[in-house]
């Protein structure tokens, strides 16, 4: 076992510890790095988490493979109950799902979260596939954004569309966010992790993986990123142990090692 | 000696006979699971045309399809695309030429929807979390704020979806129309309910004793069943849970076509003709399928 990890599996560590031992997660379609990061957080620090992969169903799917199809059957391997949609839908108004992670076409500083259209929504440029369960954002305890891209035309100053909500700027619309949805607590990509603790939510560099430099990830970004003092740490790397569990109970075919060029 | 029940089993040509122009149709499954493609395919044979189509929340290849085929004119979309295939190019060009007709929603506002044509109620209230997203701006007809006459809060009302004809696929079925998903149930029980004639596809057709001997095993009754087919490779080249996997190589291969533009050499190709899927079963050959096999 080498300590050369990829950047897909640092973001899975980055994932894991965004996760609680008293969590309930669901994560969705394209997952393998949530996925990976939710259950290394199951065999470390978060045994007592529960999770639903959306599609199949499974409650805390076992499949010792990374799989590229959210709703492929396997994923039910080792599973303890296989959820209907209708449970999913339940637990996301009712905010008994304490974190979503959700990935996007366009995420702006204030975390909304784009996945319907780019350009003018009634001729749009690019047509994404639609808001699917974004709408959650403001109904869930919190979300995890991931991504595996990092550049200046994801990270805009405002999305196009509002598929997902982030920090609203209008303070009328805040009524309607359920009591529980603190929104998103970090967002987590191939260059950094970044969050919302600003007194303006909007959105901070709270660490840089390595090889980055506070001035490569705000090139990277369309917007003005937070920056708080001098310096920014550097995201922990995956650990020898963090690596052996991923590589040999969660990812064993090696998807996380290809997934990102 | 009882009387005897009528067999509900017919071919697929005979069950989707009555499905009329500008029919409101809905096909089961999640992505590339369990989604009655051969039936979606008997359907572009037929040459039907302005169907309004309710898709599942998460779905994408048999709306493509549909759509390149011509025969779309109005598409709800909560998530229409080829998750790990990319995006869904006949429908992305569809509504960037803005050729069809789109209504945008999300996952909760298509099951809520069809959970209240399900049960006959007039309308669903949901918490109004979709005041924080643009949803309600371009869909003013799906999302309508009211008073929650109970605690005077404002909340929103999104109406009944009821779908004229439902396509379910399942690993098993017997000809009372009793089906059984080995992948578990997703949402097909709501689907059914919600929509006026189901059309179950089933890759085998078993014997009523089967049914008898799990009905806790049954995700679909029969009773709510008008037409059961037998589709071998039904869901074919999705995947159906217990039974094979999907055939991403022919994915690929329809992506290929789409991206650029050629979907219609595809349908050409491998869906039109009067062999039916035995073209497109046939391209496949024998090792490939078995290859797809499921233990």
């Amino acid at each position: 076992m080498t300590n050369a990890y990829s950047i897909a599996e640092l973001m899975a560590t980055a994932i894991a510890r965004e996760m609680r031992d008293d969590d309930f997660a669901a994560i969705g379609t394209a997952s393998e790095i949530p996925l990976c990061g939710i259950r290394l957080a199951q065999k470390t620090h978060a045994p007592n988490m529960w999770f639903i992969y959306g599609g199949c169903g499974a409650l805390n799917s076992k499949n010792p493979k990374l799989v590229e199809m959210a709703a492929d059957f396997r994923n039910l391997t080792g599973a303890e109950y296989r959820a209907p949609l209708a449970d999913l839908i339940d637990f996301e108004f009712t905010g008994r799902f304490s974190v979503l992670c959700f990935g996007g076409m366009q995420i702006d500083q204030y975390g909304n979260v784009n996945i319907t259209n780019i350009g003018d929504y009634a001729h749009p440029k690019v047509r994404g596939p639609g808001s699917i369960g974004l709408p959650f954002m403001g109904s869930v305890k919190r979300t995890v954004l991931y991504v595996q891209h990092h550049h200046a035309r994801l990270f805009v100053p405002k999305v196009d569309f509002i598929s997902g909500p982030g920090f609203v700027q209008d303070p009328d619309l805040e009524q309607y966010r359920s009591p529980w949805a603190k929104g998103t607590s970090a967002v987590i990509t191939p260059l950094a992790v970044l969050d919302f603790e600003t007194p303006d939510r909007r959105m901070r560099l709270r660490s840089i993986h390595p090889g980055q430099t506070v001035e490569s990830v705000q090139a990277a970004t369309g917007f003005e990123l937070v920056v708080d003092g001098g310096t920014v740490p550097v995201t922990a790397i995956p650990t020898a142990d963090q690596l052996k569990i991923i590589r040999e109970e969660i990812d064993t075919t090696g998807v996380l090692q290809r997934l990102i060029a | 000696m009882s009387a005897q029940r009528r067999s509900k089993l017919m071919p697929a040509a005979e069950a989707i006979a009555g499905i009329q122009d500008g029919a409101k149709v809905i096909a089961g499954g999640v992505h590339f699971s369990n989604t009655p493609l051969a039936l979606v395919r008997e359907l572009i044979r037929r040459g039907v045309r302005d169907l309004e189509i309710i898709p599942t929340p998460a779905t994408g290849l048999w709306v493509d399809m549909l759509l390149a085929a011509g025969a779309v004119r109005k598409l709800w979309v909560s998530y229409i695309g080829m998750e790990f295939m990319g995006l869904a190019h006949n429908f992305r060009r569809a509504v960037e030429a803005g050729t069809v007709e789109i209504v945008d929603v999300d996952e909760p506002t298509i099951f809520l929807g069809l959970r209240a044509a399900a049960g006959g109620l007039p309308f669903v209230a949901m918490p109004p979390i979709h005041k924080l997203t643009d949803l309600p701006k371009v869909s003013p007809q799906v999302y309508r704020d009211i008073v929650d006459p109970f605690t005077g809060r404002t909340v929103i009302a999104t109406p009944p979806l009821a779908p004229d004809w439902a396509f379910i696929h399942v690993a098993k079925a017997d000809v009372n129309g009793n089906g059984v998903s080995l992948g578990g149930r997703h949402m097909e029980d709501v689907i059914a309910k919600a929509s006026k004639h189901v059309i179950l596809s089933a890759e085998e057709i078993v014997d009523p004793s089967v049914i008898t001997a799990a009905p806790t095993h049954t995700t679909v009754p029969g009773v709510l069943v008008e037409a059961v087919v037998h589709t071998p490779y039904g869901a074919y080249p999705g995947t159906c849970p217990g039974v094979y996997s999907y055939d991403r190589a022919h994915l690929e291969e329809y992506s290929e076509y789409a991206k650029d533009d050629r979907t219609a050499a595809y349908l050409e190709r491998y869906v039109y003709g009067s062999l039916g899927d035995r073209v497109l079963l046939d391209a496949a050959g024998p090792e490939r399928l078995a290859a797809l096999e499921l233990k």
